[in-house]
């Protein structure tokens, strides 16, 4: 059973298609990474999800039903952009927002205040916004997304911007409501951090979905024809060579894709014949980066690494 | 279409705004400033800056001259010499040669002006003025009475009347103002009702454009805050601005209410006793419409500030934006005030009961005078009819609007999001 179904979605701003006939799925309890780079339309995806936007095409099904108001009062949603009102006071900012996802009352309160504690604000209860400091008022975003206790999560970007401590705080927020069972939606672009959270995966590049499915999976299927070396000498030899079909320098590693599966022995007994130092030869591995080079191209590979 | 979200957002938008500072402080100055507006402008009127004036009063026979002297000469005005009149005789042939002579002084101010009274005026009253302002007011309101006089005099000092019929002569018509109405009595009125047609307008405009900006105001904070996405993922472009727009129309309908209240003492109570020529009448069913007509033009106005609020980034860009709403405030304003003269008149009746003029020019025709109840009505239905056109449009230029950032957009684009699905 999938927690959300995303069918067909299209969204055309103008002549610009910003989402073109993307479809994937979420599956319950699962950590989903929605991964492109920027321009992708990981965000106007994640807009017409919320229903913000009115898709052009497409439907979005949450547990067979078709989403509305009642998926709006079950989500947390971090945007990219956050924002606060700076001149409300801190208590009230989050009883603000959990009354317009329909809870009221003193447990609400007693929960704000649970949260204020466990993030050091127990004592600014009655501080403006404004006068917090932005490290502050990012933990405070945090706790008016999960306050109303959301069974899904989205987080569109939700790493840009943080400082290591809100990073990690985040991180933590994010573990524990996967083990409550909540569905956690993030878009990123950083396909590092992807790597380590994701079960699932949607990669979308130009509006078009590339990619869709679990990430063991995936990199089992796309690892049986790319090793990731760490050597010392020369391999340039390799270029050529008629297993080869790609070479991809990554910095710390280089990734080999041979054109058939199953090359990847020859491939270490070709670097030892031609006395390269092999450091390290991992043939079971490949990371989301390569993935996404090998499918969006190298070009967008290297934008990728550069944001 | 009204929900719980909306009352939250309603809730928020009265806590802010019933709470703040501006709100209290403008409450207590508006009246202040509005009597300030009112009484400097009728000052500075009273101020006729005509002290030293220098006018020469010419005629064509020396007994007539004379006479103008013995006459002016009793006038407070050239008693206490704020005017200093100067008398010749010329004959009519010489006169423009005379003129001549004296262009100089009249160009240097040194003479204001000169009359030129004519044989013929007693025939005809025709007389001449000769001046660098020849439509000084102030000037001619000052001795076309006195002139009058002399020439009245003269005319009847060969016809045998008594001086009673000469006075009588001299009077001018003295109209009071009698107020017919559904009432059984019939009562003589003042001017109060005409001040109160002013206030109310001026009430109305000020708070109309005050109210609006404030909300324009914070539809953009929230815009530029980014606060909005965070919004719209709990609520709908439509609730929030449904709510937004409620929580200002509520707030400055109470803050009318509160100016009201003098009004409401003065009807209801014998505590303010008032010079019979300021009394007015008003009742508690003006009050009532007068309020109730300002939540729609408070919701009709404030709903399109909101709009032109989420179309742009922030005040400066918003400015080509909000124009057009300050057109359809402003010339109904000065139509209500031109039509002030003359309440009943067939144009104030139309301009009553057309959209958006309707807001200011009603509750100006209903306070200075009566007004037929179907056409009460009317108007509260065009505000409802205008709110319902209006709504729908707007809020779609707000849904698209409010997460557009970047380049300012023109009004073709903003026209086509009225087609977007979004």
């Amino acid at each position: 059973m999938y927690a959300l179904e995303v069918k067909n979605l299209s969204k055309s701003f103008g002549t610009l298609k910003a989402v073109d006939n993307a479809s994937f799925t979420v599956p319950e309890g699962s950590i989903f990474g929605l991964i492109g780079r920027n321009g992708a339309g990981k965000t106007t995806t994640i807009r017409m999800m919320m229903n913000i936007y009115m898709p052009d095409g497409g439907e979005v099904i949450l547990r067979g039903a078709k989403v509305g108001q009642e998926f709006k009062n079950k989500v947390g949603y971090l945007p990219e952009e956050r924002g606060l009102y700076k001149k409300m006071r801190v208590l009230e900012t989050l009883l603000y927002f959990a009354e317009l996802k329909g809870k009221t009352g003193r447990t609400v309160t007693k929960k704000a205040k649970e949260y204020l504690e466990r993030f050091d604000l127990s004592n600014r209860l009655q501080s403006k916004v404004e006068d917090l400091s932005k490290g502050n008022q990012q933990k405070l975003q945090f706790i008016t997304t999960v306050l109303h206790d959301p069974e899904f999560i989205i987080l569109d970007e939700p790493f840009s911007g943080l400082d290591p401590i809100n990073t990690n705080l985040l991180k933590e927020i994010i573990l524990e409501k996967k083990k409550e069972g909540k569905v956690i939606i993030f878009s990123t672009h950083l396909m590092d951090f992807a790597e380590k959270m994701c079960d699932h995966i949607a990669m979308i590049d130009l509006g078009k979905i590339i990619l869709n499915g679990s990430l063991s999976e995936l990199k089992s299927k796309f690892s049986q024809k790319n090793v990731s070396i760490n050597y010392e000498g020369d391999i340039s030899f390799l270029q050529k060579h008629p297993i080869v079909e790609k070479i991809s320098d990554f910095g710390n590693t280089t990734g080999i894709k041979v054109k058939e599966p199953g090359q990847t022995q020859e491939l270490l007994k070709i670097l030892v014949q031609n006395n390269v130092v092999v450091k390290k030869f991992d043939a079971n591995d490949i990371s989301l980066h390569e993935i996404f080079v090998e499918l969006a191209g190298k070009e967008a590979g290297q934008e990728v690494l550069n944001v | 279409m009204f929900n719980n979200r909306v009352l939250a957002v309603l809730k928020r938008e009265l806590r802010e705004k019933l709470m703040s500072k501006t709100f209290i402080l403008m409450t207590l100055l508006l009246p202040v400033f509005m009597f300030i507006a009112m009484v400097i402008p009728s000052y500075i009127m009273s101020i006729e800056g005509d002290e030293g004036t220098r006018v020469e009063i010419i005629t064509e026979s020396p007994l007539l001259t004379q006479r103008f002297e013995t006459s002016f000469k009793e006038l407070d005005f050239v008693k206490d010499t704020t005017y200093i009149i100067y008398y010749s005789t010329v004959p009519e042939s010489d006169l423009m040669n005379y003129i001549d002579s004296k262009k100089e002084a009249m160009l240097n101010e040194k003479l204001h002006g000169i009359v030129y009274i004519p044989n013929s005026a007693l025939k005809d009253k025709k007389i001449q003025y000769y001046s660098k302002n020849p439509n000084n007011k102030t000037l001619m309101d000052k001795v076309r009475g006195p002139i009058n006089k002399v020439l009245l005099d003269e005319f009847f000092s060969t016809k045998d009347l008594s001086e009673e019929e000469l006075s009588y002569t001299r009077m001018y018509p003295d109209v009071t103002g009698y107020k017919v109405s559904e009432k059984e009595e019939i009562e003589q009125v003042g001017f109060g009702n005409l001040i109160l047609a002013y206030l109310f307008m001026f009430l109305l405009y000020v708070s109309l454009i005050f109210s609006g900006q404030m909300t324009m105001q914070s539809v953009q904070d929230e815009k530029q805050s980014k606060i909005v996405e965070v919004l719209l993922s709990s609520v709908s472009s439509r609730e929030l601005m449904t709510g937004k727009v409620l929580g200002a129309t509520i707030t400055s309908t109470f803050q009318m209410a509160i100016w009201l209240i003098p009004i409401l003492l003065f009807i209801s109570t014998t505590w303010f006793v008032l010079p019979p020529e300021f009394t007015f009448d008003i009742t508690y069913g003006h009050l009532l419409y007068f309020l109730v007509n300002f939540f729609f033009g408070l919701l009709i106005f404030i709903g399109l500030f909101a709009t032109v609020g989420a179309i742009f980034e922030n005040a400066q860009e918003a400015q080509s934006g909000m124009w057009p709403i300050f057109m359809l405030l402003m010339i109904p304003l000065f139509i209500g005030l031109s039509i002030l003269k003359n309440p009943g008149n067939p144009m104030a009746e139309i301009f009553s009961m057309i959209p958006f003029a309707t807001i200011t020019v009603m509750p100006g025709r209903f306070t200075a005078g009566d007004v037929p109840m179907w056409q009460l009505i009317v108007s509260i239905l065009v505000n409802i009819a205008t709110i319902a056109v209006i709504f729908p449009l707007a809020g779609k230029i707000y849904r698209v609007g409010i997460l557009r950032t970047g380049k300012k957009p023109t009004w073709s684009e903003v026209i086509k999001w009225l087609k977007y699905k979004y």
